[in-house]
């Protein structure tokens, strides 16, 4: 294999669109890595909240404890109890219904099952996406007008 | 077919969600007005019309069949219905430029807005709201846009294009119900603004370059052929055909 053997290989995987391609030989290891500019399109930042979550209402009423049960470990840091609202299709999230207009849900807000809880725009459709479930918003993880993904939480809401 | 017609309304979409979440709406209950005091077009982007003049309406038909991975369809059928409608009146030189402006020789005459709610990772429902130019022939400062008078010399009948409009939604409804999932999105094809022609587009960054416009994918995606021989598939936000 000679140089220009080299090049003419390099000319292909750079026009085949391949991110990478491996080359053993007896006497030659070739590695070609395209810069792959198309690659990056990708550019999804998807905040994942932690720590700060709002504080949840903790204040257990005083139980009328049956047996003596020693102190309970008080919960931590319990998501568990919130049900989490998914992103049931790729578009652009709007939490208002125009510009102009208030947000659909704030943290803090209750809400019942078939509430809207922000549109979620494909293809110019605008889909109105309602809630599966009833209760209060502790955290919204999506900002206005931003891509969203397949699957990707969007708000947290406290069932209780 | 029951039709709701309103003297003037701030958007007969918001009118028909509303009233679709105060009663059982069925499937094709039209809400039609001559004067909207509040159209809304996509996003904020307002939609205006003199009085009388033209077809204005929304229009209620109950989705729940489709599956998530087949929203594009549901535009495809409401194009599909505006242009079999606008055809039967002799309008010239028509073509969708994607995904669903509707254009006769190359002049926007009408307009679509689809609001589908979605529960429980379904679709429920869907209201589509259509605005048609038809005897209006005053445009200031919109110099892309037309009306079927305009474009022909004659007063159309607005009622008998809404009658007629309904009854290839249905039409076309009934073939996305059967699953004709090829046989739309070819008839669509067809249609399809600039195909196989070389055209120009802007890409995100406003980066101009050449392509020629190809197909559509199943997910509403253009697929537009590049200068290297390349296929490359692009959604709403990454491209604008200029022309």
């Amino acid at each position: 294999m000679d140089l220009k053997d080299i090049q003419n290989l390099i000319k292909f995987v750079a026009k085949s669109g391949a991110s990478e391609v491996k080359l053993e030989t007896d006497d030659v290891k070739i590695t070609i890595k395209t810069g792959g500019d198309d690659k990056e399109t990708q550019t999804i930042v998807q905040q994942i909240p932690m720590g700060a979550m709002a504080p949840a209402p903790v204040a257990a009423a005083p139980q009328p404890v049956a047996a003596a049960v020693p102190a309970q470990p008080v919960a931590e840091e319990d998501n568990s109890k919130y049900i989490t609202i998914k992103s049931p299709i790729i578009g652009t999230l709007y939490r208002k219904p125009s510009p102009d207009k208030p947000v659909f849900v704030e943290v803090g807000q209750t809400i019942k099952e078939g509430d809207v809880l922000c549109i979620i725009e494909a293809m110019k459709l605008f889909n109105e996406i309602e809630s599966e479930v009833s209760g209060k918003i502790v955290k919204v993880l999506v900002d206005d007008a931003s891509p969203v993904e397949f699957d990707q939480p969007l708000f947290l809401v406290d069932p209780s | 077919m029951r039709i709701i017609k309103l003297n003037a309304i701030n958007s007969t979409n918001t009118f028909l969600k509303q009233l679709s979440v105060q009663e059982t709406v069925v499937d094709y209950t039209v809400v039609q007005t001559n004067y909207q005091t509040n159209g809304r077009g996509q996003m904020g982007t307002s939609w205006s019309s003199n009085t009388g003049e033209n077809l204005m309406f929304s229009v209620f038909k109950d989705v729940s069949f489709l599956g998530f991975d087949q929203h594009f369809y549901i535009s495809i059928t409401v194009a599909l219905a505006i242009i079999k409608t606008l055809k039967a009146h002799e309008i010239s030189k028509l073509s969708i430029k994607w995904p669903n402006d509707i254009l006769s020789e190359n002049k926007k005459i009408c307009g679509i807005l689809i609001e589908n709610s979605i529960k429980k990772n379904k679709f429920k429902d869907s209201i589509i709201g259509i605005g048609i130019n038809v005897n209006q022939t005053n445009f200031e400062n919109l110099p892309q846009a037309s009306s079927l008078k305009k474009l022909t010399g004659k007063v159309f009948d607005i009622e008998e294009l809404l009658i007629d409009l309904i009854e290839n939604l249905k039409h076309y409804f009934l073939i996305l119900e059967n699953r004709n999932f090829e046989e739309l999105k070819s008839t669509y094809e067809k249609y399809l603004f600039r195909k196989k022609k070389p055209s120009t587009f802007q890409d995100i960054e406003g980066n101009m370059f050449s392509g020629i416009i190809q197909s559509v994918s199943q997910n509403g995606n253009l697929q537009v052929l590049l200068e290297d021989a390349v296929l490359k598939e692009y959604n709403l936000k990454e491209i604008k055909l200029l022309y």
